[in-house]
């Protein structure tokens, strides 16, 4: 049996190794930063650096003055993002309210053939809006790709989930008042589930602000396209030489993400966890 | 909330209730169907047809289901794609619970911000852009990783050119940008094992690895089995890291299903063929679904 001190050093011998673990699964981005401020010509200069070397924009200039509409792209990515959750902030919660509060035919039966649809990629679907948005002139309209997303069925389920941990106490009293359901769910239900819309708002605002495949297929001209597809459209333009003006354009793509979860880190793992735990 | 509650008028509230519920779901069931359902159908249909809306489209019954398993190219990459499959989440779930075994413990709130933080941060950065990171982190003279192995004393490895490497590359790849995912859930799922038992253990000096195999694991089993469905779902469709780091090359070595779908679907229009593809990732996905109900009722049971 260990004793109690042995025991405390093994504690703190485990943590010193994750923190050295923790410090290398923050290295590519320590080297994505530092090489966006690094000079052009020393790009590919050894030893690789994982600190700034100097604060010298010039590579952040030199992408918004690239032949790629960086700034353009930038603003499609912001449309898209917004639009798909504040959508599914909306339609989300409503459907969730229903499915956890309301009794009506056939609930649990659409509750369930929502949930199948969290087993269906984005690979079995796309072929069929494709052709549809080429009918109806979606093709290569950011607002296209945002239209596809404005439910989800994690959405609902990870809302549902929630609004099942909450006290109905509240609810039933207002109910007894004489209160109409929408006042219940604006005055009442919504206000209790702040945390929850902001842990789907981030998550949310984050799976946008990365789609890949989807955007891939729909989304081919440069002036239409999202962060993810224009990165590589810029590495090819830039060739080899212009290592760092790629990363200054990475830096500013995934700021926005990395800005939210430093603030919000809380709800995004109550968020992840509340949908992985209780299924 | 219940109707019968209010006594007066049940029947009345009642149908407020429904009418409501049917007005709240009609947005997502709109979209849903839209865009999830009637696509799905669809695409299972096209499965089953020669498509082309110039010259004419025509039922091939099995036809494109039978060119897609007797091709040699395109079995490779099903395998390529179920190799990719087993070894990311393998590693990814196994990984992230060690991890969390390594984090479930007393330390400061500062020190778990920075761990959930580090661990975290490449699960929510898109694949897309460290995928390129990586490209430098993996090239063969210039690469960050060669220098490191050069500074050591170590030959240099040819990350992405070599085709019996590649694969590989893409995995670990893989595990750095998705173990943190899994290591937050099985922290949340550690925290809910019963305390009290594991004291009782540790009093009757049971070791530590017998504690894990005896009680924490059967313990988090359900969430372990959510973890490889929910991993294995999403291996199944990988795209963009491979798309950036190899294109699916050297040869056709880490070409997987994702990149197929788009190449036969978008390059060569054709639809029919990309669509028995995807009938096929989607197949495989419920299988490992239904599998994993299955095993986890049986699991439950014992």
């Amino acid at each position: 049996m260990q004793t109690r001190a042995a025991k405390r050093w093994i504690d703190w011998a485990i943590i010193l190794c994750m923190v050295l673990l923790a410090i290398c699964m923050l290295l590519p981005f320590l080297w994505l930063f530092s090489m966006s401020f690094r000079p052009v010509a020393d790009a590919y200069k050894m030893p690789p650096s994982f600190l700034p070397p100097s604060l010298d924009f010039s590579n952040y200039v030199a992408v918004l003055s690239s032949k790629v509409p960086f700034v353009r792209i930038y603003l499609n990515s912001v449309l898209i993002a917004l639009v798909v959750t504040v959508g599914q902030l909306v339609t989300c919660t409503l459907a969730a309210f229903a499915f956890s509060r309301l009794n009506f035919r056939g609930r649990d039966a659409l509750f369930f053939i929502l949930l199948v649809g969290l087993m269906f990629p984005a690979q079995v679907t796309i072929l069929p809006i494709y052709l549809g948005y080429a009918k109806v002139g979606l093709i290569n309209q950011p607002i296209g790709l945002g239209l596809m997303y404005l439910t989800s069925s994690f959405g609902v389920f990870l809302m549902r989930q929630f609004m099942l941990s909450q006290p109905k106490a509240l609810e039933e009293a207002a109910l007894m008042d004489g209160a109409g359901y929408l006042k219940i769910f604006w005055r009442i239900s919504l206000p209790q589930l702040r945390p929850a819309l902001s842990a789907l708002g981030i998550i949310t605002f984050t799976q946008t602000w990365n789609y890949y495949f989807q955007a891939k297929v729909l989304l081919g001209k440069q002036d239409q396209m999202t962060l993810p597809l224009a990165m590589d459209v810029l590495r090819g333009y830039m060739g080899a030489g212009n290592l760092s003006v790629v990363m200054a354009a990475m830096s500013m793509s995934i700021l926005p993400v990395v800005l939210l979860f430093l603030i919000a880190q809380k709800f995004v793992i109550e968020g992840i966890t509340m949908s992985g735990i209780k299924n | 909330m219940t109707a019968t509650k209010s006594k007066h008028r049940p029947s009345e509230l009642a149908r407020a209730q429904a009418r409501t519920g049917y007005l709240f779901v009609l947005p997502t069931a709109v979209l849903y169907l839209t865009f999830v359902l009637a696509p799905v159908v669809l695409t299972c249909i096209l499965a089953f047809a020669y498509y082309d809306p110039m010259i004419g489209s025509r039922w091939v019954g099995f036809d494109n289901f039978a060119r897609f398993f007797s091709n040699g190219r395109s079995v490779q990459i099903l395998w390529n794609t179920l190799r990719f499959t087993f070894f990311a989440v393998t590693f990814n779930v196994s990984i992230g619970l060690i991890l969390a075994l390594a984090l479930n413990r007393m330390m400061p709130s500062w020190l778990l911000y920075f761990f959930r933080l580090s661990f975290f941060l490449p699960v929510i950065i898109a694949a897309a852009f460290v995928s390129i990171v990586w490209t430098y982190f993996y090239g063969d003279d210039l690469g960050v990783i060669n220098y490191f192995l050069r500074v050591v004393g170590l030959p240099g490895v040819r990350w992405l050119t070599d085709a019996n490497q590649a694969m590989t590359s893409i995995i670990i790849m893989d595990v750095w940008k998705n173990t943190g995912f899994f290591m937050i859930i099985f922290i949340a799922a550690l925290q809910g094992v019963p305390r009290n038992i594991l004291e009782a253990a540790v009093m009757d000096g049971t070791p530590a690895w017998r504690q894990f195999l005896r009680i924490t694991l059967p313990y988090i089993s359900p969430v372990v089995f959510f973890c490889i469905v929910y991993a294995s779902i999403g291996a199944l469709q990988v795209f963009e890291s491979i798309v950036i780091l190899t294109q699916g090359g050297p040869g056709d070595s880490t070409r997987s299903l994702s990149i197929l779908i788009v190449e036969e679907g978008f390059g060569s229009f054709q639809i029919g063929y990309a669509a028995a593809i995807s009938v096929v990732m989607t197949v495989l996905i419920l299988c490992i679904t239904a599998v994993q109900q299955l095993v986890s009722r049986k699991w439950v049971q014992q």
